[in-house]
C-alpha cells in the first residue's frame, strides 16, 4: 500500500516536470525551463549517490568527482575537436566508471571515518589534477566549444529537445534504480548496510558487490556530468569540489535516504532555496549553513518521510 | 587420521596478557551434537569466533570436512558449511522474517551480481524460506518485520537463517539466552528436532539444555579445555565439578 | 638542484609539516574519543587567523592580537560545542558530516560578512622578522623557524601531557573505552569540552601563524583541511604519535615533491613533458602516499586495529 502511494506521488511529480516547458511558454518565462533542467541533472547526480549512500550507506564524500570527470570527459574531447554525442558519453562513462574502480577498491577496504576522509581526499586530488592543467583551463576552467551531437536524435542547442533529453534519463534511471535495488545485488548491498556482521556470517563478503555499487553510482554520475557540461557551456574544476559533493549528499537527505523518488525531491528543494536564498542577499549561505544544520538535527528522515504513507520502521 | 568433521589444534588466542584460547583441542564428528560449558570468562565466545572466522588465532590449526581453515574469513567457512548464530541476536531489523531467511538462502544459491529481476519474485529463494521458517516454528510470522518479533522469536528467526545455509555444522553460542523457561523450552524442542542432520556445537550456559541435547561435551577454564567427555561422564568428573558444577550448587 | 635548496626546502617541508601536526592534533583527539567527524575544524584555523589580525590592528600590538585571537577561538569553540555539537556525539557518522559542513557554509559567510571576500593582510611582527644565517649562502626567513619552534613545542606539551599526566591518561582511556570512562564517575562530558576547545585553539594557533605566510581569506581552512585528513588517515585515527608523524611525511613529500618533481622529472622525460605533468603530479603525490599506506595498512600507521 504504501510503496503504491510513493508511486502514485513520484509518477504525479515526472507527469509535472513533463508539462513544465508548455507551462513556462505559456508563462513567458523560458527561464523556468532552464532553471528545472538544471535540477533534473543534480537529480540525477543524486539518485546515482543515493544508491550507495541511502541503499549501502557507504558514506562516499568524493561523488563530485564523477560530475567533473563526465563533465572534463565531453569538454576535452571536444577542444580536441570530437563532437560526437555517442562517442562523449562512451568515454564519461567509462572514465567515471573506470576512475570509481580505482579509488574504490582502495577506498571500500577501509570503513567508518576513514571511509570518509579518503573519499573526501581523493575527490580533491582529481580537483588540484584539474586545476593544474593549463590546456584544459587550469583555474578558471574553459568554454565548452560545442554541445555534444547526437546526429539527427536530439538537438542539445533546442532548450526544449535538451529539457526532454534529460527528463527522459532521470525517469530512465529512476527506473534502473528501482530495479537495481530490489535485485540479488541490491538486496546484497542493503543487507551488508543493515547489519554487516550477518551478512559475513550468512556467505558474503561485502567488498565485492561494493565495488560494482560504487562504479555504477560513479558510471551515473558520470552522465550527469555530461549533462551538466552540455547545460552551462563552461566548465571548472568547481564542479568537483568537495562541497559540491556535500551540496549533493544534502540533497539525498533531504529527500530521504534509501528511497528512490527522495533524491529528486530534495534537489528540487535543495535547488529551489538556494536560487530563492540568493536572490534576497548575496550571503544566502549564511542562511543556508544552519538551516543544513537544523534540518540533520531535527528532520532526520527527510522531506519523503513527511510524505503520506510513510511509515516509520527500523 | 580422524575422520572427524572439525578438527582443533592447539588453538591459541592472546590479548595482551590475558590467554583467551589457552592451547585448545577439540574433535567434533558429522551428525555430533558438542556442547562446551564454562565458567564466565573462560573464553567460549573468544573461541566459537574463531572457530567462525570472525576472529584470526595468534597459533594453532582449525581443519574443517578435510580443508584447513585457520586462515579463512567467515564468509568462506559459511560457504564451505560453516554456520553460526550470535549470542546477541544478529539479524536484519529492516527487512521482514521471510526476507531474512530469503537472503540467506539467496548467499548459497549461486552469485547475486542479477541486477534485474526483483529477489521478492524469485521462488528459488522464497519456498526454501518459507518451509524453513514453517520448521522452526514462524510459519505465520513471514511477513513481520524482524524489529517487530518478539526476542523470542529473533531467536528463532537467527535459527532459521543458519539453516537456510546449509551447513554441515552449526555453531550455535547461547540459543537460549535471555529466554523465559516457556520459550527455553520450545527452543531445545527444536534443537533436537535438528540434532543428527548436522554436526551442531552448542555454547550453553543452560544446563537442562545441554544435557538433553549434547552426545559430548567439553568443558573450557581459563581457555582450557580441562575435560571432554559424555554427559555421564563429564557429570560425575570431580575437576569439572570443582570448578563449573561445583559452583552451581 | 644544489644542497643549498635542499636543505631549504627540507626546513620549508618540516615547517609545513609542524603546521599540519597542529591542525591533526587536535582534530585526531575528537575523532578518537569523541568518534566525531569535524568537518569545521578548518573554520577554528580561519577564526584563529582572522581574531587575531582583528585584534592585533585593534591594539596596535602583536603579542595581543595573539591573545586575544586565541582567547578568542577558545570562545567559539566550546560555544560551538555546547550549542552544535553536544547532541551529534550520539548521532551516526553521516549526520555528523552533515552538519558539521553545514557550519563550514555559515562560519566562512560570517567571516565575509564582517570582513569582506578579500584576502587581510597580515603581517610578520618585527621581533619575527628578517633573516637568519643558519649556514653559508643559507638565509631563511626567521618567521618559519619561529613556526617550526612552537611546532615542536607544542608537540612535547602534548607528548607529556599525554603521557605523563592524568589528564593525559583520561585521554588515553577515554579514546579507547569511553563507556568506561563514564563508569568510573569521570565528567565525561567536561572532558570532551576539554578536548575539544583544546583542538580549537591548537587549530586557531596554527592559523594565526599561517596568517603571514598563507592567505587570510574565506574558505581557507577548507584548502588545508584536506591535507590534515590525510595526516590522519595515515597516522591512524585517535593517535598524536600517528598524527606528529604523518603530519611531518606529509609536509615533506608535498613540499618535496613541488619543489623538485619537475626537475626530476624533466631529467628522465622531455622537459615540456615534465612542465605539464610534473605540478600535476605533485599535487596528486600526498594522495597517491596515502593510497599506497592504506593498501598495506587500513587502519594508518599507528591506529588501533577495529574500533
Amino acid at each position: 500500500m504504501r510503496a503504491h502511494l510513493r508511486l502514485i506521488v513520484v509518477i504525479a511529480g515526472l507527469a509535472l516536470l513533463a508539462l513544465v516547458p508548455a507551462i513556462a511558454a505559456a508563462l513567458n518565462q523560458p527561464f523556468y525551463i532552464d532553471l528545472l533542467r538544471r535540477v533534473m541533472i543534480f537529480a540525477i547526480a543524486a539518485l546515482s549517490l543515493n544508491l550507495i549512500l541511502g541503499y549501502g550507506g557507504m558514506i562516499s564524500f568524493g561523488h563530485a568527482a564523477y560530475l567533473g570527470i563526465g563533465a572534463y570527459a565531453v569538454a576535452i574531447l571536444s577542444h580536441h575537436g570530437i563532437h560526437n554525442g555517442f562517442l562523449q558519453l562512451a568515454v564519461a562513462v567509462g572514465a567515471s566508471a573506470g576512475i570509481a574502480l580505482v579509488i574504490g577498491a582502495v577506498s571500500i577496504r577501509t570503513s567508518g571515518i576513514y571511509f570518509i576522509m579518503i573519499t573526501l581526499a581523493f575527490t580533491q586530488m582529481l580537483y588540484y589534477l584539474g586545476i593544474s592543467i593549463e590546456e584544459y583551463g587550469g583555474d578558471d576552467g574553459m568554454r565548452l566549444p560545442r554541445r555534444s551531437e547526437f546526429s539527427d536524435l536530439v538537438d542539445l542547442g533546442n532548450p526544449v529537445s535538451f529539457y526532454y533529453l534529460v527528463l527522459g534519463v532521470l525517469i530512465a534511471f529512476l527506473y534502473l534504480s528501482h530495479r537495481l535495488v530490489n535485485s540479488r545485488f541490491g538486496m546484497v548491498i542493503r543487507a551488508a548496510k543493515s547489519n554487516e556482521a550477518r551478512t559475513r556470517a550468512i556467505g558474503i563478503a561485502p567488498y565485492p558487490y561494493r565495488l560494482v555499487a560504487f562504479v555504477i553510482a560513479g558510471a551515473m554520475c558520470g552522465v550527469a556530468g555530461m549533462l551538466l557540461v552540455n547545460h552551462t557551456n563552461y566548465l571548472t574544476p568547481d564542479f568537483m569540489h568537495w562541497t559540491r559533493s556535500g551540496e549533493i549528499m544534502f540533497m539525498v537527505i533531504l529527500g530521504g535516504l534509501g528511497t528512490i523518488g527522495g533524491p529528486v525531491l530534495g534537489a528540487f528543494v535543495l535547488l529551489l532555496l538556494e536560487d530563492l536564498l540568493s536572490g534576497w542577499t548575496q550571503h544566502w549561505q549564511i542562511i543556508l549553513g544552519p538551516l543544513l544544520v537544523l534540518a540533520v538535527l531535527f528532520a532526520k528522515r527527510g522531506l519523503a518521510g513527511l510524505l503520506p504513507g510513510a511509515r516509520r520502521d527500523d | 587420521m580422524t575422520d572427524a568433521l572439525l578438527e582443533v589444534r592447539n588453538l591459541v588466542k592472546q590479548f595482551g596478557a590475558l590467554r583467551a584460547t589457552d592451547d585448545v583441542v577439540l574433535d567434533v564428528q558429522p551428525g555430533e551434537t558438542h556442547a562446551i560449558i564454562g565458567p564466565n570468562g573462560a573464553g567460549k565466545t573468544t573461541l566459537i569466533g574463531q572457530l567462525s572466522g570472525d576472529l584470526r588465532p595468534d597459533a594453532g590449526r582449525i581443519r574443517f570436512a578435510g580443508h584447513n581453515v585457520t586462515r579463512l574469513r567467515a564468509p568462506a567457512r559459511s560457504q564451505l558449511g560453516l554456520a553460526r548464530s550470535f549470542q546477541i541476536t544478529s539479524v536484519y531489523r529492516a527487512f521482514t522474517a521471510l526476507d531474512n531467511v530469503a537472503l540467506a538462502v539467496q548467499a548459497h544459491a549461486g552469485h547475486s551480481y542479477r541486477f534485474w529481476r526483483p529477489a521478492e519474485r524469485e521462488s528459488a529463494l522464497r519456498e526454501p524460506a518459507r518451509r524453513i521458517l514453517h520448521e522452526v516454528g514462524l510459519g505465520d510470522r513471514a511477513e513481520v518485520l524482524a524489529a517487530n518479533l518478539a526476542h523470542g522469536e529473533q531467536r528463532q528467526l537467527e535459527i532459521a537463517m543458519v539453516l537456510a545455509t546449509k551447513p554441515r555444522l552449526m555453531l550455535l553460542d547461547e540459543p537460549v539466552a535471555g529466554m523465559g523457561a516457556e520459550e527455553s523450552q520450545r527452543m531445545v524442542q527444536l534443537l533436537a528436532t535438528l540434532k543428527g542432520r548436522q554436526a551442531i556445537v552448542l555454547v550453553e550456559h543452560d544446563m537442562d539444555a545441554v544435557f538433553s541435547l549434547a552426545d559430548r561435551i567439553s568443558v573450557l577454564v581459563y581457555g582450557r579445555v580441562i575435560a571432554t567427555g559424555t554427559p555421564e561422564e563429564i557429570r560425575v568428573n570431580p575437576e569439572v565439578r570443582a570448578a563449573y558444577l561445583g559452583e552451581e550448587d | 638542484m644544489n644542497a643549498i635548496l635542499l636543505v631549504e626546502q627540507t626546513l620549508n617541508g618540516l615547517q609545513l609539516g609542524v603546521m599540519l601536526f597542529l591542525l591533526a592534533a587536535g582534530l585526531t583527539l575528537v575523532f578518537g574519543i569523541m568518534n566525531m567527524v569535524n568537518l569545521a575544524h578548518g573554520s577554528f584555523y580561519m577564526v584563529g587567523a582572522y581574531l587575531t589580525v582583528a585584534a592585533a590592528n585593534w591594539t596596535g600590538s602583536y603579542v595581543a592580537g595573539v591573545v586575544l585571537g586565541l582567547a578568542g577561538t577558545l570562545l567559539v569553540g566550546i560555544v560551538v560545542e555546547l550549542v552544535a555539537l553536544r547532541t551529534l556525539y550520539e548521532r551516526d557518522h553521516l549526520d555528523q558530516v552533515l552538519a558539521t559542513f553545514g557550519l563550514i557554509l555559515f562560519f566562512n559567510e560570517l567571516v565575509a560578512i564582517l570582513w569582506g571576500r578579500a584576502a587581510l593582510f597580515a603581517s610578520i611582527p618585527a621581533f619575527f622578522s628578517g633573516h637568519v644565517e643558519i649556514v653559508a649562502n643559507l638565509r631563511y626567513p626567521l618567521y618559519r623557524l619561529v613556526i617550526l619552534g612552537i611546532g615542536l613545542a607544542v608537540a612535547l606539551l602534548l607528548w607529556y601531557v599525554v603521557a605523563r599526566t592524568r589528564l593525559g591518561m583520561l585521554i588515553r582511556a577515554g579514546a579507547s573505552n569511553r563507556t568506561m570512562v563514564a563508569a568510573l564517575g569521570i565528567n565525561i562530558r567536561l572532558l570532551y569540552t576539554l578536548v575539544f576547545g583544546f583542538g580549537a585553539v591548537l587549530a586557531g594557533l596554527a592559523g594565526l601563524l599561517a596568517g603571514p605566510i598563507y592567505a587570510v581569506q574565506p574558505g581557507m581552512g577548507e584548502l588545508i583541511l584536506i591535507q590534515v585528513f590525510v595526516v590522519i588517515v595515515i597516522g591512524g585515527i585517535g593517535s598524536i604519535r600517528g598524527a606528529l608523524v604523518g603530519a611531518l611525511v606529509v609536509g615533506m613529500v608535498d613540499t618535496m615533491g613541488r619543489a623538485f618533481l619537475k626537475p626530476v622529472l624533466g631529467s628522465i622525460i622531455s622537459p615540456t613533458a615534465a612542465e605539464a605533468a610534473g605540478p600535476a603530479l605533485a599535487s596528486m603525490l600526498i594522495y597517491l602516499l596515502m593510497a599506497v599506506v592504506l593498501a598495506l595498512r587500513p587502519q594508518g600507521l599507528f591506529g588501533a586495529r577495529g574500533n
